[in-house]
């Protein structure tokens, strides 16, 4: 069942899109729109919202960059590794659950030293990859999704997004917890 | 926020590496000026021509974490060295940096003046009677600063980073701007719209239900799921366009765009390829065992993210920031 429903997804996920420009341009075709003309108008816009994005994700990145290579992220651990033994979270994986909001790719590699430690099958392994999977780098979407229509007052989104990563991390934990 | 928590983060990243530099120097991580001896095995020696001795150093791996006081290394010690012999009777020893060098040493070059090499003075040189091999000691260029220096680099390489990410984007920005509007033209985003808006219309009352900001958002998602990176980031960013041409007030953030963030951030996606890829790397017995947890993590993440996004925006505070001033 596992195996039929992730090769069923692989195959979609392979055919999206040469399916999506076909549905989408052959739409276009068919009720008369000008394919070419119009995805060039839209097209356009795409150098200027990259180009806008990027005060937005220097600050961000400069920041983390700076809290990765500083050694913070340890003393973070020291402090809140006695609470993770209430949740029932090994404390291994905290680091884990602590960078993957910040960084993608910093969180991929904590994954990666936890699982050649420990082993992917371990419930260290089976927790730090759930966790990966159970959120996205929030600083990062906020950086980028913000940067690109220039919003500065960001009001309640980092609230909001720190508690879906918070949810995120407690519901892996608590799964992993139940079914390994 | 994200004021407290940018300026936090650069701060707590500035007192631990001044913290961590301090406690390095007290601790003596480095040995900076103690002697580290060990066995030149000669290959050539200097000549009328070449002022320099050059060989392999070898150092026990007991001796070599003896003197550093730590387990630094799990073999045996065998680097290239090379000493110049100079005009005063002080000789430079420089240690080339190659993959065969202890995995210490090439961590703490990252702090050396040079990069490719370390670099120290020679306090002993003494020759085995046949000549093939001496016993020397040396010490290494002080290290200092190790994660000041590593603070400052990260700061220019990320900027640099966030540069190429931005303009990384701009081709598939450009490719899916444009079928977004060709579909847009074509009326195709409008069905997809209008099949779901039983759900948009609660999750964004405030946006009107036919606004081409829900079709976008509705493929950004769609997008994700799938797990579809490159369409989706420009599928969501166009929809924050279209989310932006609805609000009142330039510069701040609408209800609609922080629920719809909530929804990205939560990251619900069907099939977690890059965690599945990893797993499977490191020998899983059964890699894909994480798509049914990280559906139901995602899941609490995402319903728990759009809950806050609901709750938090009555908050006066968060309120206040919406009004537009009549001045």
């Amino acid at each position: 069942m596992n195996e039929f429903f992730r090769s069923l997804i692989t195959i979609v996920s392979v055919v999206a899109i040469p399916l999506m420009f076909l549905l989408f341009l052959g739409w276009g075709l068919i009720k008369k729109v000008k394919v070419y003309e119009v995805f060039v108008e839209g097209a356009k816009d795409g150098f200027t919202v990259a180009i806008k994005i990027i005060p937005y994700l220097v600050a961000m990145l400069a920041a983390i960059g700076i809290f990765r290579a500083s050694g913070a992220l340890d003393l973070l651990i020291t402090v809140l590794a006695p609470a993770t033994a209430l949740i029932g979270m090994p404390p291994e994986t905290l680091p884990m659950a602590l960078m993957r909001p910040l960084s993608g790719s910093g969180s991929l590699g904590i994954m990666t030293e936890l699982m050649k430690v420990h082993g992917p099958d371990s419930l260290i392994g089976i927790m730090a990859s759930t966790m990966y999977g159970s959120s996205e780098t929030t600083f990062y979407v906020l950086a980028v999704y913000f940067g690109a229509v220039s919003i500065k007052n960001t009001r309640h989104a980092v609230p909001t997004g720190l508690i879906a990563d918070l949810a995120g991390m407690l519901a892996a934990v608590w799964i992993v917890n139940l079914l390994f | 926020m994200l004021n407290y928590i940018w300026i936090g983060l650069i701060l707590l990243g500035l007192f631990a590496a001044v913290g961590n530099d301090i406690s390095d120097e007290v601790r003596d991580t480095y040995r900076n000026g103690k002697v580290l001896e060990g066995t030149l095995e000669i290959r050539k020696s200097p000549s009328a021509i070449r002022g320099t001795w050059e060989g392999d150093l070898s150092i026990s791996r007991d001796a070599f974490n003896a003197f550093y006081g730590a387990e630094r290394t799990d073999a045996d010690v065998r680097q290239a060295v090379v000493i110049a012999t100079g005009t005063d009777s002080v000789q430079a020893i420089h240690l080339p940096i190659t993959p065969a060098t202890p995995a210490w040493w090439r961590e703490i070059v990252k702090s050396a003046g040079s990069k490719e090499r370390l670099t120290g003075t020679v306090t002993l040189l003494a020759l085995a009677e046949d000549g093939s091999t001496a016993r020397i000691g040396f010490t290494l260029e002080p290290i200092q600063f190790v994660k000041l220096r590593a603070v400052t680099q990260a700061a220019l390489d990320y900027a640099g980073i966030a540069v190429n990410i931005a303009l990384g984007l701009i081709g598939i920005m450009a490719l899916w701007l444009g079928v977004m509007k060709v579909a847009e033209e074509a009326g195709l985003l409008l069905i997809v719209t209008r099949a779901l808006t039983p759900l948009t219309k609660r999750l964004f009352p405030d946006i009107p239900s036919d606004h081409p900001a829900v079709g976008a958002m509705i493929m950004n998602i769609a997008a994700n799921m799938l797990g579809l990176s490159n369409a989706a980031t420009p599928m969501g960013l166009k929809a924050m366009e279209e989310l932006n041409k609805l609000n009142p007030k330039a510069g701040t953030a609408t209800n609609a765009m922080i629920t719809f963030l909530a929804i990205n951030t939560g990251g619900l996606i069907l099939i977690p390829a890059t965690a599945i890829a990893v797993r499977a790397a490191a020998g899983s017995g059964n890699p894909g065992i994480i798509i049914g947890t990280s559906i139901v993590g995602a899941g609490c993440a995402t319903i728990a993210g759009v809950a806050a996004s609901k709750l938090l925006q009555r908050l006066p505070r968060y309120k206040k920031a919406m009004e537009v001033s009549h001045e």
